[in-house]
């Protein structure tokens, strides 16, 4: 949007209005409606959108405090709290959806010369009550750094503007996504996928992942920094991977894989399973809520695999690059997010598209984009 | 250099030279001392008498102490000027600098050779290390233990998602960058060295007077040229003048300023058409040797020998051009200082006339034989040098570099356009008319025609000839295209592309085609002195 037009627009609208509507209410937008389906987003230069799946058009924005990034999200259970974290990886807010109001934030480093990150790294528990964030802190001494173990801190969702960790646990380090099963389980994604008891912060081993145990495969190349909340409440991770033809472990003879860690977070239950052959590469993917057998990934192209026959079975070309997955509860439609500020919207059964939507402001660059149920 | 350096006995006037070149520092050093006093107290420790915590405990490039002290600008919120900021990369450098033989092998990095591509022996080094900078930034500095750990705790405090990146989320990155990487720099990089002690017993060696200069531009040419140096106000500080010519006749004329680090880091700048041209040579045996460079266009550069002029001293520096075809006629200049006698060129290779004749360039005609074959070293009266081919037939020619990268720019971006520039490398066969055998011989450069083609079926599908930028038929040299997303391309990216780069070489009769890649990628956001 051209700046300079708006702020000559600005006082005008000022005198129109008058003081009966202030303008931060005009930001606000109108509440969400109670059993609506919405997607949210973030971007540059620090928003939120909430996008109505209904009508697929941007449905209302809200302005973030401080700075913008990663713009990682979770959805609160509510269908009306959106958790983001901001501000450089380091602060992690509540933001009311139906007023745009800040109802928590937790900075995340606990003393004056500490800094403490994130990466990634955060969840809120089925009934909503917490939030579990992996932390990496770093001491800041006057000529000299010195980085501290990681550790799981976790909040109570009501704690406010001011939230401190009610519980703080020591952590395996290079933790990244994570999601809470039905039963409380904290499950989060590292070396491999850890299997967290938040009330004692013992720390099991629910997917072996460096360490897994698969004869003739090499150990998994796992990225992740999309912790997709699915309408299937499949936790998903997407990793590649080499098998080799036999036991001289020839890479040059070798299959290159793609596949998912998957943790089913009703029932707990978890699997490993390749879907098909690296032939380029996904940021993101997400099975579909209508049929698990098929799973969606996408980078610069949209994939659509069959899992038990590890076929590629459908796939779109782009407008440009997207790094951020989502689907809407019936599995019917694919919503892109993620770089630029436009969602692309996809038809699952044929991968046809069916449209864009605009986005005020800029880049969603690595955020997440969530659908939800008010 | 080091104010407490023993000198080695020397004769009469050298030891006077010496003596005021050490008082001359004398009088540096306190300035700095008091400028670390002063600036840099609020977060470093005094240790003892002129040693401070962290500071006193690393040796590194004058371009290393520069990036150190910019970043504690950038970071961490150090106010100095510029001036003091060069006083004090003066005095690091000297007292904390890196023997000549501790940057050997790494000099590409402070030369901005950026397309060099860098290998490692240690697997965890390359991986460690050379996966986000040049491990060259690394071998360019000395530390104990205790400061290469703590290099590892401001690396992944400053930048936490290193140990998240690829090659570091596979292994448990903490533990391997303090438990074995550490250990490893400590040995391979130690704070403590003989070189270093040995470097500092050395006398200092003389600069002013003067030189001359052997250089090659890729996209350009040969050149030479006669470079005066008189000592200037300040600590190693020269003034320069450059006059020369390149051999295509253009005139290669400047004046500058240079400064001696490290007793041999010499770096200068110099004006040359409006554009300042930065020298990063290494002095050595009395002679200069390095790149010459654009300083904001650093992929415009020449590689450079310079020797000074000194009493008794006879030098070639270069031949140019550096070869001749067998049963041909060619005017050769021979480059280099105290050159008096005959000009031999050697067997095969007859002088017949001797165009011009001075101490620094001596013109000839010379002939080669039918039967001439192979690489020879010219001489003038006592001195020999300078590496001159005689070839009867191209058997193959190389592209020069192999692989280059050059990157969009421009277009309103805060980064400008990085050109590629290329030449074809000719080789002859040796005396066993085989190719490919150790006795093959490399020419020099040769004019080609150029030109471009997709490296691959992506490259072409994606139009990469048409978006990436132009090659100039003649010069070699790429200019890439304008920065930003292009939408009208494929998915809107970048003019970014992938290319063979195509080289034409004519022999008599013969056609040579020679092959090389060129990347031509988005901008490099982050362009510190040392890649």
């Amino acid at each position: 949007m051209d700046k300079k037009r708006l702020t000559a627009l600005m006082p005008t609208a000022a005198l129109v209005l008058g003081s009966a509507i202030s303008t931060s209410v005009l930001a606000q937008g109108p509440a969400l409606v109670e059993g609506n389906e919405y997607m949210l987003v973030a971007n540059y230069p620090n928003s939120m959108h909430v996008i109505d799946l209904q009508t697929d058009t941007l449905y209302k924005s809200c302005e973030l405090p401080d700075a913008f990034g990663p713009g990682v999200t979770q959805m609160a259970p509510d269908g009306k709290t959106a958790y983001i974290l901001n501000n450089h990886y380091e602060d992690i807010y509540g933001v009311n959806l139906d007023n745009c109001e800040v109802t928590f934030h937790a900075s995340m480093s606990l003393q004056q010369n500490e800094r403490t990150k994130s990466i990634f790294s955060f969840a809120i528990s089925a009934d909503g009550d917490e939030i579990y964030a992996v932390q990496n802190p770093t001491m800041l001494y006057r000529d000299h750094y010195r980085v501290q173990p990681a550790r799981l801190a976790v909040y109570d969702t009501s704690a406010g503007l001011d939230a401190k960790p009610v519980r703080t646990f020591p952590s395996p380090r290079q933790v990244t996504v994570m999601q809470t099963g039905d039963d409380g389980t904290l499950y989060m994604a590292g070396a491999d996928i850890y299997k967290v008891d938040v009330n004692t912060g013992e720390v099991d081993v629910a997917i072996p992942s460096r360490n897994w145990d698969r004869p003739l495969y090499a150990p998994p190349d796992v990225l992740n920094a999309w912790p997709i909340q699915s309408p299937s409440k499949d936790f998903t991770i997407l990793y590649t991977t080499a098998k080799f033809q036999d036991e001289s472990y020839d890479l040059n003879t070798a299959d290159w894989i793609y596949g998912f860690m998957n943790v089913n977070l009703e029932t707990g239950e978890t699997e490993t399973t390749d879907f098909g052959p690296i032939t380029e590469i996904y940021f993101s993917g997400m099975r579909s809520p209508k049929d698990p057998n098929l799973v969606f990934g996408v980078l610069n192209r949209l994939a659509k695999y069959d899992i038990e026959k590890k076929e590629l079975v459908g796939a779109a070309e782009l407008d440009h690059s997207y790094y951020c997955i989502a689907m809407n509860h019936d599995g019917s439609k694919v919503y892109l997010g993620g770089t630029f500020n436009d969602v692309a919207i996809y038809d699952a059964d044929s991968m046809e598209k069916l449209g864009n939507i605009q986005l005020p402001g800029g880049d969603m660059a690595i955020s997440t984009s969530q659908v939800f149920m008010r | 250099m080091n104010t407490t350096k023993t000198l080695k006995p020397l004769g009469g006037g050298l030891l006077a030279l010496a003596v005021a070149l050490a008082t001359q520092t004398a009088q540096a050093a306190p300035e700095a001392e008091q400028i670390i006093q002063n600036n840099c107290l609020a977060c470093h420790t005094q240790e003892g008498d002129n040693q401070w915590s962290r500071i006193s405990h690393q040796r590194k490039s004058p371009e290393g102490w520069l990036m150190t002290i910019a970043r504690m600008q950038v970071m961490h919120g150090l106010q100095i000027s510029d001036e003091d900021r060069r006083t004090l990369v003066k005095y690091l450098s000297d007292r904390q600098g890196l023997a000549p033989s501790e940057t050997e092998g790494v000099r590409y990095a402070l030369e901005r050779r950026l397309n060099t591509s860098e290998a490692f022996d240690s697997q965890a080094f390359t991986e460690m290390c050379a996966r986000c900078h040049s491990g060259a930034r690394v071998m360019l500095q000395r530390r104990p233990a205790s400061e290469w750990e703590h290099l590892v705790h401001f690396h992944l405090g400053q930048w936490p998602t290193t140990e998240f990146q690829a090659l570091a989320r596979d292994r448990d990155w903490l533990d391997l960058a303090l438990n074995e990487m550490v250990p490893e720099l400590a040995e391979m990089l130690p704070m403590d060295s003989k070189a270093w002690n040995e470097w500092q017993q050395q006398a200092e060696a003389p600069v002013d007077g003067d030189w001359t200069l052997a250089g090659h531009m890729p996209g350009k040419g040969a050149f030479h040229a006669r470079m005066q140096v008189t000592p200037a106000q300040g600590d190693d500080q020269y003034r320069l003048t450059l006059t020369g010519e390149y051999d295509d006749g253009s005139a290669l004329k400047g004046e500058g300023q240079a400064v001696v680090y490290t007793g041999y880091e010499w770096r200068a700048n110099i004006e040359i058409d409006g554009q300042v041209m930065r020298q990063v040579f290494a002095l050595k045996d009395g002679q200069l040797s390095g790149r010459m460079f654009l300083r904001d266009k650093d992929e415009v550069g020449a590689d450079v020998v310079a020797a000074r002029d000194a009493k008794g001293a006879s030098r070639i520096l270069a031949l140019q051009p550096a070869y001749i075809k067998a049963g041909t006629e060619a005017e050769i200049s021979i480059v280099g200082t105290g050159l008096s006698g005959m000009p031999v060129l050697g067997a095969g290779v007859d002088v017949i006339e001797v165009i011009s004749e001075s101490p620094d360039l001596i013109r000839v005609r010379a002939r080669a034989a039918e039967d001439a074959s192979g690489v020879v070293t010219a001489s003038v009266g006592t001195a020999e040098g300078g590496r001159f081919a005689v070839y009867d037939r191209v058997a193959n020619v190389k592209v020069v570099p192999e692989f280059a990268v050059a990157r969009v720019g421009g277009n309103g971006s805060s980064t400008p356009r990085v050109e590629a520039r290329f030449e074809a490398e000719a080789w002859a066969v040796g005396a066993d008319g085989k190719a490919g055998t150790a006795d093959d011989y490399r020419i020099g450069m040769m004019p080609a025609t150029w030109s471009v083609a997709p490296f691959d079926a992506v490259a072409e599908a994606d139009r990469d000839v048409h978006f990436t930028g132009r090659m100039n038929s003649s010069t070699g040299v790429f200019t890439p295209a304008a920065a930003g997303p292009n939408p009208e391309r494929r998915m809107m990216t970048n003019n970014a592309g992938n290319l063979k780069v195509q080289a034409q070489v004519q022999d008599g009769g013969e056609t040579h085609n020679a092959e090389g890649q060129m990347i031509v990628t988005v901008q490099r956001w982050n362009n510190p002195p040392i890649p």
